[in-house]
């Protein structure tokens, strides 16, 4: 199906950019404060417990990403409208990195905490797995010369891949009750105290707007490539 | 079902007439198990329990390593062409594909193993929990693994790729084929499997002739 | 009388409109050159024609029936393309081993071998062949199952001018029996034909 991807539509993101950069950095700062001078240290892990304000906002949007992936892979899968094709192929990266984020901050969360660089741990590995989930529908789209069949292809890749979420946070967390019933979880606080919260959501709300931005600069970037290669059809054709 | 048994038929004689047949993959098993003890040190309790882990690393890399020989190696030559314009039936050919490669691939380690055992003392009650899990493991993560194949048949020849897609597909089921008591949950996820590779095989198979 | 019609065929391949409204009737006994530089479809054209691409405009008559309806038309098309459906690591007895099993006949390997003079090879492995030998076995499908129409594409290259000639008595008992073949070819082909589709 040759839908026109309207020039309209995307003009709309343009107008939006220069709005989602201001209110990302400012929502930046106003979160780093809360999170660096206003709220109180964790009275086990002391200050090393800051980094959670990263970690958790990561592994929250990284689980969000893939579920937008999977959603728009669907719905594209279904109505063939390459907006969404395109929706998917920006929010993959943008996904990956913040698994990335959360992987490498949880890792230096846990130096401190535990001594050691990386433990087992069910989200921490679920985390891992979610990042291959997106590092594989990415080097789809890089291993197969025919866009058409590679935008069908790592769709359906994308919707099992879904479909596996749950099964593979199911295994893993049974797999880490299983090997580990002792310890608990250092990254589900029982009860978060509210001067923790504020600062929480803040910074979740600033990555929330880092990551709309960067998905609308990138949507714009795919948008440009998908018009620029069909228009260099259409002269040699 | 006359089709199947030809199709697995030639699957097998494939097998059969190149270097992987039986004895080969045979006898990686056994080299891999053989390698345990130079690893680990010859202590007999702490090779129990790793032998038991090892027996899932080895199948999973059985699995990995032979990913190619589902589909793309048909593919690249030109038989599935024939093969697709011989049997109008895709799913047919789908299972027929799952039976072969799982004949090929998982039966050698599977009949092997209580020999395998005995180099590490372990009786047959003892590995019998395992050799289920194994059976049923096995099976799933042909299934997943012949979908995966299907799907990525427009990629060029590259292990890492589908590899990287094939991992966090294996992962419940190694999970739960180590535990003796998960057969039932591994016996779900087979037949979840069997469901999903059933369709996503055909769409991928259907995707190739376009 | 088994003809096969084509009507107002549009195929796209991706977003590229590859077949762009082709027509042509081929009657019983017809040979059908499709000719075109490189790229322009041609193996597109045979692909839908044996129904390998289901996505297309316009219809495809066979025998008066849709080959889209026709649940028993894989049974009444041999396609030869470019690849040769032979296992590089097996000898040719080997491979005609497993073509019997797609096949369903048992397969009398030397006075099928005996066609393109082909008997020497018997025993050699595919990768040791040369292009010309591998066609002319992939060649030798069309004697295992007898159906009306032949798909073949490029079938004269790598051929030298005797198995040529061979292949071109082939085409034409084949048509004598009534059958129709469709043959696509790049280059000016000394073929006499009763018919082009020219994309």
């Amino acid at each position: 199906m040759y839908l026109k991807l309207k020039k309209s539509y995307f003009d709309v993101l343009d107008r939006f950019t220069p709005f989602l950069v201001i209110t990302t950095i400012i929502s930046f700062i106003i979160g780093s404060y809360f999170a660096l001078y206003g709220s109180p240290p964790d009275y086990i892990q002391g200050d090393s417990m800051r980094i959670m304000y990263v970690h958790v906002p990561s592994a929250w949007w990284a689980l969000m990403s893939y579920s937008v992936l999977a959603v728009s892979c669907t719905i594209w899968f279904i109505t063939r409208n390459p907006i969404f094709n395109l929706v998917a192929k920006s929010i993959a990266p943008i996904g990956a990195v913040f698994t990335l984020i959360a992987l490498v901050t949880g890792s230096i969360w846990g130096k401190p905490t535990w001594g050691v660089w990386w433990v087992w741990d069910a989200r921490l590995t679920s985390m891992l797995l979610l990042f291959f989930l997106y590092l594989a529908y990415i080097f789809l789209w890089q291993a197969i010369s025919n866009k058409d069949l590679a935008s069908k292809i790592s769709a359906a890749l994308a919707m099992i891949g879904f479909i596996n979420v749950p099964i593979i946070k199911f295994s893993v967390d049974w797999w880490n009750t299983l090997h580990q019933p002792a310890s608990i979880s250092k990254f589900s606080s029982p009860s978060i105290d509210e001067s923790m919260l504020v600062p929480l959501f803040i910074m979740a709300f600033a990555s929330l707007c880092f990551l709309i931005t960067m998905f609308s600069v990138r949507l714009r970037i795919e948008f440009i490539e998908t018009r620029i290669s069909r228009l260099r059809q259409k002269i040699y054709d | 079902m006359k089709s199947l048994y030809d199709l697995i038929n030639r699957d097998l004689k494939i097998a059969f007439f190149t270097s992987s047949n039986f004895l080969f993959t045979g006898s990686f098993y056994i080299l891999v198990v053989v390698l345990i003890p130079f690893i680990f040190g010859s202590d007999s309790e702490q090779l129990r329990v790793i032998f038991k882990g090892i027996i899932w690393i080895s199948i999973s890399l059985s699995i990995l390593l032979t990913l190619e020989r589902i589909f793309y190696s048909d593919y690249e030559d030109g038989s599935l062409d024939l093969i697709l314009q011989r049997y109008n039936s895709l799913e047919i050919i789908i299972c027929a594909k799952f039976i072969a490669h799982w004949i090929i691939n998982c039966l050698p380690l599977i009949v092997i193993l209580p020999f395998l055992s005995l180099l590490f003392q372990l009786s047959f009650s003892d590995i019998f929990p395992i050799l289920i899990n194994l059976v049923i493991g096995s099976t799933g993560m042909v299934f997943v693994a012949t979908f995966v194949s299907a799907l990525t048949l427009g990629a060029k020849r590259t292990i890492f790729l589908k590899g990287i897609i094939l991992i966090p597909l294996l992962v419940p089921f190694i999970i739960f084929g180590v535990d003796p008591h998960s057969w039932p949950i591994l016996i779900a996820l087979s037949m979840m499997s069997f469901v999903i590779s059933i369709y996503a095989s055909s769409y991928g198979l259907r995707l190739y002739g376009e | 009388m088994k003809k096969l019609s084509i009507n107002e065929l549009k195929c796209f391949r991706g977003e590229s409109l590859v077949l762009k409204g082709i027509s042509a009737e081929i009657n019983e006994g017809e040979t059908y050159l499709i000719k075109g530089s490189n790229g322009s479809g041609k193996t597109t054209l045979l692909r839908v024609l044996s129904s390998l691409i289901k996505n297309y405009n316009g219809t495809i008559l066979f025998d008066d029936k849709d080959i889209k309806d026709d649940l028993k038309f894989f049974q009444k098309f041999s396609f030869i393309g470019q690849k040769n459906a032979l296992k590089e690591n097996l000898s040719v007895s080997k491979n005609l081993k497993l073509w019997e099993i797609l096949f369903g006949k048992k397969i009398d390997v030397n006075s099928l071998l005996q066609k393109y003079n082909l008997n020497t090879v018997i025993d050699k492995d595919i990768s040791s062949l040369s292009d010309g030998q591998k066609k002319c076995l992939s060649l030798l499908k069309l004697k295992l199952c007898s159906v009306p129409i032949w798909y073949l594409d490029e079938p004269f290259v790598f051929l030298d001018s005797k198995n040529r000639s061979i292949l071109v008595n082939e085409i034409e008992s084949h048509n004598q029996s009534g059958g129709i073949a469709i043959i696509t070819t790049n280059t000016e082909l000394d073929y006499k034909s009763d018919g082009e589709i020219i994309l």
